[in-house]
């Protein structure tokens, strides 16, 4: 029984391919048109969607070519974002937040996967050495004839991480409780120095031997007795009620 | 299968850092509020009952 290969070491580990050359990579200027372009390739599925949404609803076959031709353009737009990792790959949140990978550095693409975009058009290694690329060139024939770790070498050119490590969790929460509790104690240093600084002088009906005699001048008529202040009171025991 | 991670992940800045940031702005934060509200002289107008002790007001 061979030896259980796990998924194996990251990229930069000894066994796995080495780290493809570093070469001068010039996409900017193409990179609106490659994501249009990429756009009329797109998956099945966006383009199943695109089209269900602009025929559906819409009676006037010139309007749905319009609406059809702005639906294509979004997604174009989209998917352009979501390639050039938009703000940035770190800045993007998808909803149920997971952990960030660190940001990707050329020559690597800039490649994002979410759980929601899960299969990026461009694979996550595009510079190959030698040795990946012979290996590029087995995977062209029966894939029965690949050994487990170059399936994973593979799938590791592919893809930057596994389902489980996209979708890890992390303690990015504790970071952001803390802000929020910060930005919530520095409020209270404001209104601190208000109180000094802006608030007028307490006038003399709010010192406490006022709002002492004030309070018996109440209890003396009554005030709310039923339900209210005058009824709180014991007047026998001349204290306030239990 | 339970998943799991295939590789090894080192320590981010919030693996680091998260629970000193969390614990040191919750304490920040009452401790702040906490002396404002009761030492700085702001006056919150509670209810009297059970707090103030009426006194004479028609010696005068």
């Amino acid at each position: 029984m061979s030896k259980a290969v796990g998924w194996g070491a990251p990229r930069d580990a000894g066994w796995a391919l080495p780290r493809p050359v570093e070469a001068g990579r010039s996409h900017e200027g193409a990179a609106l048109e490659k994501a249009v372009g990429r756009a009329w390739r797109a998956p099945a599925l966006w383009s199943l969607g695109s089209s269900a949404f602009s025929v559906t609803g819409l009676a006037d076959p010139g309007r749905a070519a319009a609406a059809a031709s702005r639906e294509m353009f979004f997604r174009a737009a989209w998917s352009l974002v979501l390639r050039r990792g938009g703000l940035g790959s770190r800045g993007i949140h998808s909803p149920g937040d997971t952990a960030h990978s660190k940001g990707k550095m050329p020559p690597y693409t800039n490649y994002h996967a979410q759980r929601s975009y899960p299969m990026p058009d461009e694979p996550f290694c595009t510079e190959l050495n030698a040795e990946q690329r012979a290996l590029k060139e087995k995977e062209k024939g029966s894939w029965t004839e690949l050994s487990h770790a170059e399936k994973v070498a593979l799938y590791r050119l592919q893809f930057h991480e596994t389902f489980a490590e996209m979708n890890r969790r992390s303690n990015e929460w504790k970071t952001v409780m803390g802000c929020v509790f910060f930005f919530c104690g520095f409020t209270a240093l404001l209104i601190w120095w208000q109180r000094v600084y802006v608030f007028p002088k307490k006038p003399i009906t709010l010192t406490a031997e006022w709002k002492a005699q004030q309070l018996q001048r109440i209890l003396d008529m009554k005030g709310n007795p039923v339900q209210g202040l005058a009824s709180q009171w014991d007047y026998e025991k001349k204290q306030w009620k239990k | 299968v339970a998943r799991q991670s295939h590789q090894k992940q080192t320590p981010d800045f919030y693996d680091k850092y998260g629970n000193a940031v969390l614990a040191s702005g919750a304490t920040f934060c009452v401790a702040v509020w906490a002396y404002v509200v009761t030492q700085t002289g702001i006056e919150w107008s509670l209810s009297p009952v059970g707090r103030v002790t009426p006194k004479e007001w028609r010696d005068q």
